[in-house]
């Protein structure tokens, strides 16, 4: 009886979050695609109207800003060609209308996936250099080819017939709220499957996401040029609805209006796109009366100091009073300005700036805070851990050569971190590699994952040339590791950081997915993750983001995060490495049970009980080169070893 | 034919010449990112603004020796307020949030300029001559002289500064490693705000220097800031003096691309050529890669 009572709560919880989810989403939908009928006003039309553009601008806009955490500033560039492309299509080519905004799309997403290949060997400072520069020359090129664009005389376009039919102003709006809601429901499909884990995966650590399989190279592109896409599909819109373009629409101001958007609305989340639409839509409003603008700024000033967290204003006052004096800024000026127009880009600038200090998980962040405190809403209930014998199949290991280094080299100018070392890794073992600091094991590991390129030197997995210099091609062929300095993905949870790295279970192919058929390979991905994360025993922290969960759990994760790859041959890099006593007993149990899987293991290690109590073989490195191999008994006893890792006796002659 | 030859000659001396004041701004970027691996995308701003500050000094008829030291220090006086308000408060958490708060603060500035001084562009008086002096057939104005002296004067005291005096070799060794440089006892934090006071006071000159050619206004430094934006990218933020050259270059070509292909393509070279190199040679023509360790 208290088993079903169990499950009906759980269901029933699931069931309530549904509701008010999908709920919420139905009732602005419909309320959206009402306003026509209710409200008489052509003045509210536009606005609307804007209101559907600007949210698909800014959903694209928040795969880069949020999801990939870098600084677009060439998004504003992506509208304005959008916009171009449609124009020109419709007076050069004829094009009727959905060929047009199709055109819009096809131009973003091929010129987005260009520019990704130089931004995407970028971070920060030069990918925000890239977009910006991209973004000025988009406005110079409108502006110089004059015979096509019209230059700064601006260009007039007819609205082309849909279907045959004249679209009047609410069947435009209906028109652009139809995309606004295909744009949400395919994003929202995309960005919950495990697309939207690995762009995340990118921005905390693009040489893990190698390393599981996650080519940073492809997803970064797709990324960019899935939000460029969307950012020119709502120019196409945006040409039709305004029928006149200019270059000078599409400056840096705009830029800095959209990014205001996405970050006051909040970052990663279509909500928080939604919302950051309707700020800036209501934005000129505001701003052309000052009783509506005192009015906010005062809101916004008390809400403020509302949110103080007492803590943080003790500890760090310098990062909590910022956003109170940026507010308090907004509303003095707003009491003292003569226009307030004229200050537009002030007004901007504080908001933003009070915004991205105080809630940098934007009004969404919030608000989402406070329902599902409100209404008690529950997290959603994980699935059930599948069984560990179905993700990590035992295999039968017959002791055969599973990996072969051949007189491997790699060299960093003149240093010679691993000077020409050869041995064999068995199927089925635990092979210690050990050596005193700088002795090259590290190194050595970074060749053989692939990180770094070896200078010279013959590396074969089951008598195949293992791939050389690349994490990502060398993780596809059935090696996966661990980092000694912890790369995990800190902003996913858990869970989610094993999810990222299954292998063979994401099966559905993205057209599909987009329809919203992934959620079987989701719910699998699920309970393989959890069935790992139960392994090394996190099933307690399965929600908990990675970077706020403990030193010592971090590290076991990381192992459970390279089982998800389901690999032949397992590279532990220092597991041990700063865990309490308890902790290194836990590791050994669990490194005993992944053994008995038949998966082959490299530890490299400094606790030498650890390497006895595990290791088959052992192999010792020194300045780069092999000092001695074999039982742990035999290496411990060896003088070379003994003097690499305590000193020569003092030989006086 | 020699005339042909004689305009390119023109064309490529004075697009150089302008060139160096990229340059100059750039080399403030290059100063800030040693140390913090972060630059100010409102820099356009300080420039604006310094060079608004000093016309108003010239407007009270202070002598021109103190317009000068009086616009350094308002630039200086600027950058830290950057590094103070928008910089350290991003660099505290750890993350990119410096990017936009520079771009906010630059938005601010920009904003105070148009309100306070008005939108048009105001001449910048100057007691250099503009009158040009021909050279084989080349004339050059002293004021552009005195933009290559400036130019060079200020960078070569700063070097000197960074070389010869123990608090620049604290600054060179927080640009190596910061960690390092704190056990030893330097302040990392106190340097970063050493480096962006000197990008501010740099950020000053150029815009001093430039001003009577460009004249003053909120949008003077807009298009000289993405080119110098370029300089930096393309020679390599952490490259040293191959800002010079590449200075150099970028302003003649961009001055024989507005002759030849039309003006309003004056800042695409620019542009194409940030892209490019950010393309191929993300570390710079003269930069060099730093090598990841996990």
């Amino acid at each position: 009886m208290e088993f079903l009572a169990t499950r009906f709560r759980a269901k029933f919880s699931m069931f309530k979050r549904l509701l008010f989810i999908r709920g919420a989403e139905l009732l602005v939908l419909t309320l959206l695609a009402a306003m026509p009928v209710l409200v008489n006003s052509t003045y509210a039309l536009g606005l609307l109207t804007l209101l559907a553009i600007y949210a698909i601008l800014l959903i694209g806009l928040d795969v880069s800003v949020g999801y990939l955490g870098q600084v677009n500033l060439g998004h504003a560039a992506f509208l304005a060609l959008g916009a171009y492309a449609a124009g020109l299509g419709v007076s050069l080519l004829e094009l009727n209308l959905l060929s047009a905004l199709t055109g819009s799309l096809l131009v973003g997403l091929i010129l987005g996936a260009l520019l990704a290949i130089p931004a995407l060997r970028l971070e920060g400072p030069q990918f925000a250099l890239a977009t910006l520069s991209f973004s000025a020359l988009t406005v110079i090129t409108l502006n110089e080819l004059e015979a096509w664009t019209g230059g700064a005389q601006g260009l007039s376009i007819n609205r082309p017939h849909l279907f045959g039919w004249s679209l009047d102003a609410s069947a435009f709006y209906w028109l652009c709220l139809i995309f606004l809601a295909v744009v949400w429901l395919i994003m929202r499909n995309l960005l919950t499957s495990n697309w939207g884990r690995a762009f995340e995966a990118l921005r905390d650590s693009p040489i893990a996401s190698n390393a599981m399989g996650i080519g940073v190279y492809h997803y970064k592109i797709a990324a960019f040029a899935i939000g460029a896409a969307l950012g020119s599909l709502a120019g196409g819109l945006y040409a039709f609805n305004f029928l006149y373009l200019q270059p000078q629409s599409f400056t840096y101001e705009l830029m800095v209006i959209l990014l205001l958007g996405v970050v006051l609305g909040g970052r990663k989340s279509l909500w928080g796109a939604l919302l950051g639409a309707t700020l800036i839509v209501l934005l000129p409003n505001l701003l052309s009366n000052r009783l509506v603008f005192q009015i906010v700024s005062a809101t916004g000033l008390l809400f403020s100091i509302v949110t103080i967290n007492r803590h943080d204003a003790r500890n760090k006052p310098f990062q909590t009073f910022p956003p109170v004096a940026a507010m308090a800024l907004l509303l003095a000026g707003s009491m003292l300005a003569q226009n307030i127009e004229d200050w537009r880009k002030a007004i901007f600038a504080l908001l933003l700036f009070a915004v991205v200090l105080g809630l940098p998980d934007g009004l969404i962040g919030f608000i989402t805070r406070f329902l599902s405190h409100l209404f008690r809403i529950a997290p959603p209930v994980l699935a059930t851990p599948s069984p560990l014998d179905d993700v990590l199949k035992t295999k039968l290991a017959h002791g055969e050569t599973l990996l072969e280094i051949r007189n491997l080299k790699c060299y960093f100018g003149g240093i010679k971190a691993v000077d020409d070392i050869s041995f064999s890794i068995h199927s089925g073992h635990i092979h210690g590699l050990i050596g005193p600091n700088g002795s090259g094991k590290s190194t050595a590991i970074n060749v053989i994952s692939g990180l770094y390129r070896p200078t010279a030197g013959t590396l074969l997995l089951h008598g195949k040339a293992l791939p050389h210099g690349s994490l990502y091609q060398v993780a596809r062929t059935g090696i996966a590791r661990t980092f000694q300095n912890l790369q995990l993905f800190g902003e996913l949870s858990a869970l989610e950081n094993v999810m990222l790295a299954l292998k063979d279970t994401y099966h559905c192919p993205l057209p599909l997915l987009l329809l919203g058929f992934g959620r079987a390979d989701e719910r699998r991905a699920q309970a393989d993750a959890q069935a790992l994360l139960a392994l090394v025993g996190l099933t307690d922290y399965a929600r908990t983001p990675a970077k706020n969960i403990p030193y010592g759990a971090q590290r076991f994760l990381e192992i459970a995060r390279a089982l998800a790859r389901k690999p032949d041959l397992l590279i532990l890099d220092e597991p041990a490495a700063g865990l309490a006593q308890p902790d290194v007993q836990r590791l050994i149990a669990i490194i005993k049970q992944i053994h008995q899987r038949g998966i082959t293991i490299v530890l490299i290690e400094h606790h030498m009980d650890v390497v006895s109590e595990l290791c088959d073989l052992v192999t010792v490195l020194d300045g780069g080169k092999i000092i001695a191999q074999g039982t742990p008994e035999e290496v411990k006893r060896d003088p070379q070893v003994i003097e690499a890792y305590l000193g020569a006796a003092v030989d006086t002659h | 034919m020699l005339t042909d030859f004689s305009i390119i000659t023109q064309l490529t001396l004075s697009g150089a010449l302008m060139g160096l004041v990229y340059t100059l701004i750039a080399y403030g970027f290059q100063l800030t990112y040693a140390t913090s691996k972060s630059i100010n995308f409102g820099q356009g701003e300080l420039v604006m603004l310094s060079a608004f500050f000093s016309l108003s000094l010239i407007d009270r008829g202070l002598p021109f020796a103190v317009v000068v030291m009086g616009g350094l220090l308002f630039g200086t006086a600027l950058g830290l307020v950057v590094e103070r308000t928008a910089v350290r408060l991003a660099l505290e958490q750890k993350n990119e949030g410096w990017i936009l708060l520079t771009v906010i603060f630059g938005l601010l500035g920009f904003s105070v300029a148009e309100n306070l001084y008005g939108r048009d562009d105001r001449p910048f008086p100057t007691p250099i001559s503009a009158d040009a002096i021909s050279i084989f057939n080349i004339s050059i104005t002293p004021l552009e002289i005195s933009i290559a002296l400036g130019v060079l004067t200020i960078m070569g005291i700063i070097e000197l500064f960074k070389r010869r005096t123990l608090l620049g070799k604290a600054f060179a060794a927080v640009s190596a490693d910061r960690d390092a440089a704190e056990l030893m006892g330097i302040s990392a934090t106190r340097i970063i705000m050493l480096s962006y006071g000197l990008s501010g006071m740099v950020a000053a000159m150029a815009g001093m220097l430039v001003a009577p050619i460009t004249t003053v206004g909120p949008t003077m430094a807009a298009a000289l800031i993405l080119k110098a934006f370029a300089v930096a990218v393309v020679a390599g933020l952490n490259s040293g003096m191959g800002i010079i050259l590449t200075g150099l270059f970028l302003g003649a070509l961009e001055s024989l691309a507005s002759f030849y292909i039309g003006s309003g393509w004056r800042e695409a070279p620019g542009l194409i050529l940030l892209i490019l190199a950010l393309a191929l040679r993300p570390n710079g023509i003269f930069g060099h890669a730093v090598s990841r360790k996990v």
